[in-house]
């Protein structure tokens, strides 16, 4: 079992008032599973991809992520698991404006300290499995909207992570370039990666092999799918 | 590499912003090129002061009336005193067995003339024969004036180098006379070329018997008694004989202080340690101040950069930066951001030396240790006032700072 969570809470305070945004979800993901977290927006699905992400830790419940009990770590442990575990796919592509696509790439390996020489291998390597070894020396304004989403899913796959954790990957791209995405995507779990998109829209969502709605905090209902 | 890259956007960023990181650096510069300018300065003169005192000997002493004085209170006091005379070298000369060689001298300004040649304010100087053996004054032409031109109030002159430079350009100045208040003296001695010292001209001067200067130009002036001991040993012992001889001379009472000075090397270099220790002073005083200054403003500038750069802190985060790898990096640009003023300020501090020594007597000579002082000042004055800046940087919550735009 690649995720395990078990009644998983997280509740924020925001003034006086206690605002549940996840309320007891209970969750398991195989490895080389493709996942898909759907819910409209305040149903708490970045909440839950935010502790499964191991950006944040739940205020009660356990989460195991490979084998290893992640929520109760400190700050830098949490990095260091995310720089080993999790390659992450935002939605804004979140990378470096200033820094070229192939030292976006390169940078979760400047922070697991891999050599110069082998972080440049492998950054190249994974640029060239996201078709883009002709554009390393670009800037992230350089480049498409495509290109720069292509970009980050290098940099989720420099450091081989068991687990690439897509938030609305394709939200802010036009539909043909969205669907070039997760033709990528889909490729990449061919390759045996697990997958987890985090998305509100039916038509991503159902790349995956299995869909989990989430609303108010709670799974609501789950559907899988036979490829 | 994330060494390298801190370096690089801190530099890329003073590039881009040119009035901003002159503005971010200009109290760096300052504090800098204070240290660096006054210590060469200083250092110049360490070097230029100790060895102009040192000629001076370390077995000789200087009594006079005045002494150093640090206020007009003591000037005055000390203006009420006798006047010293040769009857009191004479006193020691007789009485003192540590003192060897004992002269006097005495100066006024005057002006020289050599027919329709004149200098203006040489220092014309009275002294004994035997002052040459005290203190050093070496012979080009010629010969000094001897004992028995003393004893006999002749009136014959030893020149500086520059009088007889200006007065005899072509000709050879020995046995040729000069007008000194309205007398001619005969010129038996030409000095070596001296230099200047602190900007005074050494090489301006006639030199005549101390007993013909009396006669000239009369007895109501101050009287310096030049002392020289055997040997380092004998120098406290001679300083304490010359100091009872003139006590019982001029009747001072047991209860009070001494009428008169006694001035080592010693004394003088106490003088122009007190001196420089104040110079110091103001230097540290004005280059903490610009410091200070300095590094809040880069405290400011840094603060900026971690808000400007708060979605960039998150994608690192998320990656995987811990804690330590953010603080290191914005700590590194705060010190390259100041490192870059230190070496501004090394340069502007070396540069405004330079220009004071060339444009004034003071010397000066850039030291190793100012230089490395500047860098290790500008340095910790980054790290300093980088690390809060840091801390909040590194302490930025991942989440939030992916959301911020």
């Amino acid at each position: 079992m690649l995720i395990q969570t078990e009644d998983l809470w997280k509740i924020y305070e925001v003034g006086a008032e206690k605002v549940n945004a996840v309320r007891g979800i209970s969750l398991e993901v195989k490895k080389g599973e493709y996942l898909a977290i759907m819910g409209p927006s305040g149903s708490g699905k970045s909440t839950l991809m935010n502790l499964i992400g191991c950006l944040d830790t739940p205020s009660s419940g356990k989460y195991y992520l490979n084998g290893r009990l992640v929520s109760e770590l400190t700050e830098d442990e949490l990095a260091f698991i995310r720089n080993k575990e999790i390659g992450f796919v935002f939605q804004t592509f979140n990378l470096l404006p200033r820094a070229s696509a192939l030292h976006n790439v390169e940078l979760p390996l400047i922070y697991n300290g891999t050599e110069p020489e082998e972080r440049k291998r492998r950054a190249r390597a994974a640029l060239k499995m996201v078709d883009l070894e002709d554009r390393m020396t670009h800037k992230p304004n350089e480049l498409s909207g495509g290109q720069r989403q292509r970009v980050a899913l290098a940099r989720a796959l420099a450091n081989n992570p068991s687990l690439i954790l897509a938030d609305e990957p394709t939200g802010n791209l036009d539909t043909a370039t969205g669907a070039e995405i997760m033709a990528l995507l889909g490729r990449l779990h061919e390759q045996g990666n697990t997958l987890l998109i985090v998305t509100h829209e039916l038509d991503v969502a159902r790349y995956a092999n299995r869909i989990i709605h989430i609303r108010d905090g709670k799974i609501e209902r789950e559907e899988k799918f036979d490829k | 590499m994330q060494f390298l890259e801190s370096i690089l956007i801190a530099l890329t960023s003073l590039k881009t912003n040119k009035l901003r990181s002159i503005l971010t650096l200009i109290g760096v510069i300052i504090g800098v090129m204070t240290v660096i300018a006054v210590a060469s300065i200083i250092a110049g003169m360490n070097r230029y002061v100790s060895d102009k005192i040192s000629t001076m000997g370390s077995t000789t002493f200087i009594i006079d009336r005045v002494g150093i004085v640090m206020s007009d209170e003591e000037w005055w006091d000390a203006m009420k005193r006798k006047r010293l005379t040769l009857e009191d070298v004479e006193a020691i000369r007789e009485n003192c067995q540590a003192c060897e060689v004992v002269g006097a001298r005495m100066f006024t300004l005057r002006k020289v003339k050599h027919k329709n040649q004149y200098l203006s304010d040489v220092l014309v100087m009275g002294g004994t024969a035997n002052l040459h053996e005290i203190s050093s004054m070496n012979v080009e032409h010629g010969r000094h004036v001897s004992e028995f031109e003393e004893l006999h109030r002749r009136q014959v002159a030893f020149v500086g180098w520059e009088v007889a430079d200006k007065l005899f350009p072509n000709l050879d100045p020995i046995g040729r006379e000069v007008k000194v208040g309205g007398r001619d003296f005969k010129i038996v001695g030409v000095a070596e070329k001296k230099g200047s010292f602190l900007g005074q001209n050494q090489d301006n001067f006639v030199s005549i018997p101390v007993t013909t200067f009396l006669k000239v130009f009369g007895t109501r002036r101050n009287l310096d008694i030049l002392v020289k001991s055997a040997d380092l040993e004998s120098m406290r012992e001679a300083q304490d004989q010359a100091r009872t001889i003139l006590r019982l001379r001029r009747k001072v009472p047991q209860n009070k202080p001494d009428d008169f000075a006694i001035m080592t090397a010693d004394t003088f270099m106490q003088l122009y340690r007190n001196f420089t220790s104040t110079a110091y002073l103001v230097m540290i005083g004005v280059s903490s101040i610009a410091l200070v200054v300095g590094g809040i403003v880069i405290m400011n500038i840094m603060l900026v950069s971690v808000t400007q750069r708060t979605k960039e802190v998150g994608i690192r985060k998320a990656v995987g930066a811990k804690k330590r790898h953010i603080m290191w990096q914005f700590l590194v640009e705060a010190v390259t951001v100041a490192l870059v003023g230190g070496i501004i300020g090394i340069l502007m501090g070396t540069a405004i030396a330079k220009i004071v020594s060339a444009t004034t007597p003071l010397p000066s000579a850039v030291e190793l240790w100012s230089v490395v002082m500047g860098l290790l000042i500008s340095s910790s004055v980054g790290i300093f006032f980088g690390i809060f800046p840091a801390m909040k940087a590194a302490r930025l919550n991942p989440i939030e700072a992916l959301r911020y735009e």
